[in-house]
This record gives structure tokens, C-alpha cells and sequence, in this order.
């Protein structure tokens, strides 16, 4: 295998979601978080080699909406620029990617968009293929319900199994002040809200929500300058599959599960439960149980600590929920976060599509990777 | 780069208003099955699939690259998906020369593609910005004033339009898989209506269905694959922000400032001596002169002489668009890997009848949004 640079994470900033931001267009919305993330790094836009975007024309509900995030992104004079239509997370992938081919030793990684511009239920009913399964209306929380039926029915999973995920998400999630749903609620509480579509309730789902967010990296010789505590990149990798639904089994999560072993094997981990920290992007907790399976971690949620954030049921900013996920190992790795303290490897994972169709997953750590 | 990246595979469909006799799914098959054939590879070769198209509703299939994994053999693979507007093509191509240049791949499959058909352009090149005043007039809408801009600027006499149109359908005669090969005269040209002053509507592209892909991959791999490869010596993308005062829209500095990186990269001082074809995005006439200043071929203002001399013209000094470019052929998001492909055709020497000849050195370009992304390649016949 090729050798790897050391690559950290050095500075990241998100608004606190929210249902909907009246005040500000989304370039308005990722001006102060890019500005806060290079003020963390105590340095100007000049500073960065690299800038890349993760955004959605279809949330934004306009062609080439990414194109305003320029002006909020600095550029000016012109930079080395990519624009992904994915979650900044996969965006961040690439810019390590770069890192690797040793063309920049800096980049600004961003999400953006206005999920509140359309209705997310009605809008990712039009990334399902055109020919068999967006014709039929499938929304993006009846196909979750459809993998949730599957796997209650392959591990006999109960309703009161989802309630208890959500309630422990929930519960962490109210210390979390960039939390759009900052409620504790118990599980008895949740078992009493109204199906979504069953076997999922009311209760399991995210709310619409908006931010945007801003993550710097950088190469070893430059992440110590910028940062007291670069929390460094010790293994990644992505996986796509199948999107047709009757051609996969729902119940689990084979990208995921490939995605996770590469980035162990990459990390040097035998086992992704070795790590002290997990931030998973499961939009229900069905999502949760069935990653916890791919990756091999306990859905207790104790050991590693799952989603101390309160995960993506407390918020989910669509292109920016996965960037989050590394964010928050990110506090939790460098004592940002509270609760934190002691953490020293992490490993964050973010999805897209339906069902979790793509998945890619970090493992992050307070220490160098290589020598 | 890290260490040496080459096109060893080059695969296009043939271009046209509408086929209707596949989906989408069936369009970009056509192009990766072609490709991978052209590098003597199959699907489970492949390592990483990257994805680049224009705008998603072109289609009206949000993240069309998700259903389409299937069809482009990505199943259990790393998958990326690009969109930096029209530009989008070249750097879907450049995104899987990182990909090789870090050492963690040796063999990339690079798409761009656009079934125009499926939708209505205008409309989806008319984006609603907020605090714009919306021109529901398309790309044609929002160039046009840079084109008069430009000869305003520089004198451009008003045949250099006309002529460029004339040349690109002369090109695209040559190309087999170019949308429109039929020749014009200039009279034709003179006589067709203007569509947005001063862009008449031959001096336009077309809006074509097609696609394209690119094998991608390493030194060694490109050593043992049946043909000879193009080597990219260097490749960039650049964006500018949009509400600069002072902005230039007519040479932008983005494009300047990212030739010269390329150029920089590959050890050229001097592109009008040194590059032997160019293959540059020009989706309206008028551009034609633009880039060739742009791109530093020759000084400001100099650019329509260039093409008044016919010294773009194929067979003589720098052959511009050997292909017919984007004048004759424009699936959007295709188009850019469309011009960075064309390129490495020329320099592995199978351009076919468009064959310019000698061609060792090429440059492919690309641009987009409203004039503020750039991305370009050179590439060569040597390593």
C-alpha cells in the first residue's frame, strides 16, 4: 500500500440547526460558520489551498444552487475550487484524497442548503429511479419504514427496541446547544407518538432542519500550526450499492460494513468497537441498529459511547448531517464537547441516499497515525 | 501529483437531439462499455466510479448517479459525484486523476453525461438567484452581454461570429460522433436568427443527449494496457466568487489564473508554440476569440485575429476544436469531458478523421456557472 500523509481535522463550525432560518439566504447562512472555523484556526482565507462544497440543487429546489456559496466561501482572488453534490462529508473525503496526492496541504470543506425550501418527504421521492420506484410516490420515510420491517422481522426487533435507541439519542442530544430538537423524552414517551409510517413513529424521525457548516483540514506540518489539538484521520473509506430496493436486503447494510472494515484496516483497528466514540448518520433508529451490526458495535450505545450528540433525530441539516458527524467526534477527540474527556479515537460515518444506500466511515484520533 | 496518471481508456456515445431508444441508465452504458473496452478492461477492474452532470433537473432525477450505480458497475465501490455547472465534465475527469495521483487507486472510471431530452434547458439555465433580477433567458441570455462586451473591447469585427460557426460544423464533419456535421456557409449563418444580440442562432450549441467516460489510471496499469495512453501532465479547477466589483466576466481571472497553473504544472512557457491542439469550451461563437485570450494564446484583444487568419483552423497553426466542440455537440455535463477526452484522443493519435497531426501536446477546457469555473488538462504523448 501507498504511504499515507497525516491528515487532521483543525477547525469546524456549524450554525445550531434549525427548522427554518426567515432571515438569511443559504450563503448568508455559511458566511459566519466559515468565518468562525478560519478565526478558530487563527488564520485568513488566504491561508487555505483548497476549498470544496457539498450541497444539493434539488433541497435548494434551483439549478446551480452551490454557486453563491463562492462569495461565502472567500473566493476571491479565485481558488482551487470542487463542488460535490453529496454531503460535505464525502466532500471532506475528497479533500484528504488530495491531501494524499499531495496537491494541497489545506482545505475548507462546507454543507450548505435550505432544507426548508421544499419539502424533504416529496423532494427525495425524485432520487428513486424514475422508471419503477419514484413513479409509485415511495417517500424517503415510507422506504426507512420498509427497511425497518425488514429488519424487525430478520432480528425480531420490537417497537420498544426503536423507542429505547431514540430516548437514549434524545437524552444526549438536549445537552447538545446546536441541536435543532433539544427535548428529553423517555421511551415511554416516544412509544406514545403517532406512526410516521409503521413500524416507524412520529417519534423516531428527525424534523425538518436547516444550518451550515465548515470544516478545515489539514496535512502533518501545517495541522499543528493551526490547531492546539488536530485530531488526525486514521483511516476512511466509501462505498456505493444497488439502489433498487427489492436488490439488496434492507436489513443490512453491506456498503457500510465494507466501508467500516476498509477504514479499520486503513486505521490499523481490529475491530471499529475499539474506538471510544461513534457518531452514526442514521436518520431513524432502525438506521442505527442495523449500522451498529455492520460495523460491529454494540447497540447499547455504552461502549463506545453512540451518538453523545444526540445523533441525526436531534438534526439532520440535509448535506451537512454527515459533516456534523465528524464535528462531533472531532469535539468529543479534543475536549470540545462535554462528556468528552478521555475519548482518543473515534469513528464517524455518514449516509445518503435511500436506505442507506452509500455510506462511508472515519476513524478519527487524538494522536498521529503514522510516524 | 504525486506520481504519473494517464487516460488509457476513452469511450463516447454518439450525440444526439434525443434517443429515445435507451434511458438514461442505457446512455451512460454505452459510453462506459466502450470506454473500458478501449482500455481493455472490465468492470470489476474498476475501483472508484465518479460521476459528473450539469444540474440534476436537466433530467428531473435528483442524484440520477444513485440509481444509475447499477448501470455503471459501482455496486460495493467508492462513488463521487460532481457538479460544478458546465465545467462539471472536466472536473469529473480531474477529480479521477486525484483519485490515481494519491497511489490508493490504479484504475478510475471518470462519467459525465446529459439526456437534454428528458427536460427543458432554458428553463434550467435560467436559475432564480435571490437578489437577481431573474432573465429567464438562458446561458444564451446571460453571455450574450459579454460577448458584446468583448467586441466592444476589442474591435471584433462582426463576421468572427460567423465564421467560427462555419469552422466548428467544418470539424464536426470530420467527427463520427458529433451531434450536427452538417456544413453551413456563412451566409447561413448571417441569414439565421438572432437569438440574443449579437448571438445568432447557428453561432449556438445545440442541446444534445450523449455521453462519455474515461478510463483513468496509473503508470503501471498504463504500461500494460493495449494502447497507447495520454499522460496528463497537469490539471486544475478554479472557481471565482460572483458579486466581486470589478469582476471581469469577459477574461475571467479564474481562467487566467488556472491556464497558467496548468500551463506552470506541465513545464509550458509559451501555449501558442508548445500546444498542438486545443480543445476549449465554446458553447457560443463569440467565445471562441474570448478563450483564445483567456487562455493566454495570444495578448488581449488578439484573439479574433487569430480566428480571422484562420490559424484555428484545422490543418493549420493551433487546430481549435478539431471535433466541432461544443458548437456542434453539447450534452452539458458530458461537454467538458468531452473536450478533455477529444484531447487525449489527439495525443494517443485516434481522433479518427479529426486527427490533427503531430499532436503531442493538447490542452482540454472547460468552464461554467456564470463564467466562474474553470478546468483544464494538458495532456501528451509522452510520459
Amino acid at each position: 500500500m501507498t504511504t499515507l500523509r497525516n491528515v487532521a481535522i483543525v477547525g469546524f463550525a456549524q450554525l445550531p440547526t434549525v427548522a427554518r432560518d426567515l432571515h438569511r439566504t443559504s450563503t448568508e447562512m455559511l458566511y459566519p460558520v466559515v468565518r468562525q472555523a478560519l478565526a478558530e484556526c487563527g488564520v485568513e482565507r488566504d491561508a487555505i489551498d483548497y476549498q470544496i462544497a457539498g450541497s444539493v440543487d434539488y433541497m435548494d429546489g434551483r439549478p446551480f444552487g452551490f454557486v453563491a456559496a463562492l462569495d461565502a466561501m472567500g473566493s476571491w482572488p479565485p481558488r482551487q475550487d470542487l463542488h460535490l453534490e453529496m454531503d460535505a462529508a464525502f466532500c471532506a473525503y475528497y479533500a484528504w484524497l488530495r491531501m494524499q496526492a499531495g496537491d494541497c496541504d489545506t482545505a475548507l470543506v462546507v454543507g450548505h442548503g435550505k432544507t426548508s425550501e421544499g419539502d424533504p418527504n416529496r423532494v427525495f421521492n425524485l432520487q428513486l429511479d424514475p422508471y419503477y420506484q419514484a413513479v409509485i410516490g415511495l417517500d424517503p420515510t415510507s422506504t426507512a419504514a420498509l427497511q425497518a420491517s425488514a429488519y424487525m422481522a430478520r432480528t425480531g426487533a420490537t417497537d420498544r427496541d426503536l423507542a429505547v435507541v431514540a430516548a437514549r439519542n434524545r437524552t444526549a442530544g438536549a445537552r447538545n446547544p446546536q441541536n435543532q430538537v433539544r427535548e428529553a423524552v423517555n421511551t415511554e414517551d416516544l412509544l406514545r407518538t403517532p406512526w410516521a409510517v409503521e413500524p416507524l413513529r412520529a417519534g423516531y424521525l428527525p424534523p425538518i432542519g436547516e444550518s451550515a457548516t465548515c470544516m478545515i483540514l489539514a496535512a502533518q506540518g501545517k495541522a499543528e500550526k493551526l490547531c492546539d489539538h488536530p485530531i488526525w484521520i486514521h483511516g476512511v473509506d466509501h462505498r456505493a450499492e444497488l439502489q433498487t430496493l427489492g436488490a439488496r436486503d434492507l436489513s443490512r447494510s453491506a456498503s457500510a460494513r465494507l466501508a467500516g472494515e476498509k477504514a479499520c484496516a486503513m486505521a490499523g483497528l481490529r475491530n471499529a468497537s475499539d474506538v471510544d466514540v461513534a457518531e452514526l448518520h442514521a436518520v431513524t433508529p432502525v438506521e442505527e441498529l442495523i449500522l451498529c451490526e455492520a460495523l460491529g458495535l454494540s447497540p447499547k450505545g455504552s461502549r463506545p459511547a453512540i451518538n453523545p450528540s444526540g445523533g441525526t433525530l436531534c438534526g439532520n441539516p440535509i448535506m451537512s448531517t454527515g459533516l456534523i458527524r465528524m464535528g462531533e467526534v472531532f469535539r468529543q477527540l479534543s475536549g470540545r464537547a462535554d462528556g468528552g474527556a478521555g475519548a482518543r479515537r473515534g469513528l464517524a460515518h455518514a449516509a445518503q441516499g435511500h436506505c442507506l444506500q452509500q455510506n462511508i466511515v472515519w476513524i478519527l484520533g487524538s494522536e498521529r497515525r503514522w510516524a | 501529483m504525486k506520481r504519473p496518471v494517464a487516460v488509457v481508456g476513452v469511450g463516447q456515445t454518439h450525440h444526439t437531439s434525443r434517443r429515445s431508444d435507451v434511458n438514461i441508465a442505457g446512455l451512460v452504458r454505452e459510453a462506459v462499455d466502450r470506454a473500458l473496452a478501449d482500455a481493455g478492461l472490465e468492470y470489476k477492474d474498476i475501483e472508484a466510479v465518479i460521476v459528473g452532470k450539469a444540474p440534476d433537473m436537466l433530467e428531473g432525477v435528483m442524484q440520477p448517479e444513485q440509481f444509475l450505480i447499477g448501470a455503471l458497475g459501482a455496486h460495493m465501490k467508492p462513488m463521487l459525484r460532481v457538479h460544478t455547472a458546465g465545467s462539471v465534465g472536466a472536473s469529473t475527469a480531474l477529480t479521477g486523476v486525484t483519485h490515481v495521483a494519491s497511489g490508493l487507486y490504479d484504475r478510475v472510471l471518470t462519467i459525465a453525461f446529459e439526456k437534454q431530452s428528458e427536460g427543458n434547458v432554458m428553463w434550467v439555465t435560467s436559475p432564480n438567484m435571490p437578489f437577481t433580477a431573474p432573465l429567464v433567458a438562458g446561458a444564451g441570455g446571460y453571455f450574450a452581454p459579454y460577448c458584446r462586451a468583448y467586441i466592444k473591447r476589442t474591435g471584433c469585427p462582426p463576421h468572427i461570429g460567423p465564421i467560427t460557426a462555419v469552422n466548428a460544423r467544418a470539424n464536426a464533419g470530420r467527427n463520427e460522433y458529433a451531434h450536427l456535421r452538417e456544413p453551413v456557409t456563412l451566409e447561413d449563418v448571417m441569414n439565421s436568427p438572432v437569438l440574443w444580440d449579437p448571438i445568432r442562432y447557428l453561432e449556438t450549441c445545440p442541446s444534445s443527449d450523449g455521453a462519455i467516460a474515461l478510463v483513468i489510471a496509473s503508470e503501471e496499469q498504463a504500461k500494460r494496457g493495449p494502447r497507447k495512453p495520454a499522460w496528463v501532465k497537469s490539471g486544475y479547477s478554479y472557481a471565482e466568487a460572483m458579486w466581486v466589483p470589478g469582476r471581469d466576466q469577459v477574461s475571467p481571472l479564474a481562467g487566467r489564473v488556472c491556464a497558467k497553473a496548468v500551463y506552470g504544472k506541465a513545464g509550458i512557457t509559451n501555449p501558442w508554440k508548445e500546444i498542438h491542439t486545443a480543445e476549449i469550451y465554446v458553447p457560443f461563437a463569440w467565445f471562441e476569440a474570448m478563450w483564445l485570450e483567456n487562455l493566454g494564446f495570444c495578448d488581449e484583444g488578439e484573439g479574433w485575429k487569430i480566428i480571422d487568419r484562420g490559424e484555428q483552423k484545422f490543418g493549420a497553426h493551433l487546430p481549435i476544436n478539431p471535433s466541432g466542440g461544443v458548437l456542434c455537440t453539447n450534452p452539458i455535463g458530458a461537454s467538458g469531458m468531452l473536450r478533455l477526452g477529444e484531447a487525449a484522443l489527439q495525443v494517443m493519435g485516434r481522433a479518427g478523421a479529426h486527427q490533427v497531426e503531430g499532436a503531442k501536446t493538447a490542452l482540454g477546457h472547460a468552464y461554467g456557472g456564470g463564467a466562474q469555473y474553470f478546468a483544464m488538462w494538458i495532456v501528451s504523448s509522452e510520459l
